[in-house]
């Protein structure tokens, strides 16, 4: 009984603590007082602790013909956009990323001109360079 | 312990769990809602809303801001303060509001909850496509315990504190400008 009493305890404790998931989701979107073919040069400002996935976004913009340079620093001057991110990363078995969210900012205001996230649970796991290709193709896709 | 007896508990107890982890379920426009907004102008013109960049929320997901849910509840307060003469739908109406979800940062676990959001609001005059405002939005939103035992319960008022209040910062900003 006692075993039993624990057990409704540990199912309880989860219930309230966590939550449940099994979920894929990509949005992108475009504010429509932004013209998104007009940004040419972009500056992604890197996470201090990120190991690479500035890079992997700094990649797939130059794919996009956008000049693009990184760096922890405020972004310098001339830039059309600087481009920052959060991505979330979750353990299951191995380490994966669970969301990412690219944001396209004025580099006067910070305003967010585009942004696109995506989410993707452990067993529909992305690689991060999938990611990183689907939320870009994503806000390239809700430019109106 | 007899087994059946044994089966019977641990079904019982899986089924608990289920019941007390329930659905998520999104954050509800009504109480997206700022109630006691008090502008600092009403504007005689109209307006037509939009908003993007929110999600739908699956049963197993966390709480989101659906796009349909932030617009209405945008339109409720909008309406409610009488910030603008009248909302249009379709293609209508003196200005354009623009409001994109950026981010939504929910916990996956925990106590107390503390959901950061942010949201882009910009303002376009129709009639000659000038932009008079672009602003991020940044706002909390913080459920404890005792308000909701199940977790997805205080994620939800989590989000829906941080949306109301990005409804209200929003709002009050354009109650600012001179249109």
């Amino acid at each position: 009984m006692n075993k039993t009493i624990k057990l409704l305890a540990l199912l309880g404790l989860v219930a309230t603590l966590t939550t449940g998931c099994a979920v894929n989701r990509a949005t992108g979107s475009v504010d429509p007082s932004t013209n998104l073919a007009a940004l040419k040069t972009m500056y992604v400002k890197k996470i201090p602790d990120d190991d690479n996935t500035h890079a992997l976004i700094a990649d797939k913009l130059r794919s996009k013909g956008i000049t693009v340079t990184t760096g922890v620093e405020p972004a310098p001057g001339g830039v059309d956009a600087v481009v920052t991110y959060i991505d979330k990363w979750m353990w299951d078995i191995t380490m994966y990323m669970l969301e990412l969210t690219i944001t396209f900012r004025d580099p006067k205001t910070d305003f967010p001109m585009a942004t696109g996230n995506s989410f993707h649970t452990s067993l529909t796991r992305l690689s991060p360079k999938e990611m990183v290709d689907e939320v870009i193709d994503n806000i390239y896709k809700g430019a109106k | 312990m007899l087994p059946a007896m044994r089966r019977q508990l641990l079904t019982g107890s899986a089924l608990l769990g289920i019941a007390l982890a329930g659905c998520s379920s999104p954050a509800s426009r009504e109480a997206m809602v700022p109630s006691d907004l008090v502008v600092s102008q009403q504007h005689r013109h109209s307006l037509r809303v939009q908003t993007s960049g929110g999600a739908e929320t699956s049963g197993l997901d966390s709480s989101n801001i659906a796009d349909a849910d932030l617009k209405a509840a945008i339109e409720d307060a909008v309406v409610r303060s009488r910030l603008f003469q009248s909302i249009v739908q379709g293609n209508d109406g003196d200005y354009e509001l623009h409001v994109q979800v950026v981010s939504l940062r929910r916990p996956l676990i925990g106590g107390t909850l503390n959901v950061e959001l942010e949201t882009g609001w910009s303002l376009v005059r129709r009639a000659d496509r000038a932009v008079l405002l672009r602003k991020s939005i940044h706002s909390n939103g913080t459920a404890s315990m005792a308000e909701a035992f199940t977790f997805v319960t205080r994620l939800r008022l989590a989000v829906e504190t941080a949306a109301r209040d990005s409804i209200r910062q929003g709002l009050l900003a354009i109650a600012e400008l001179n249109l």
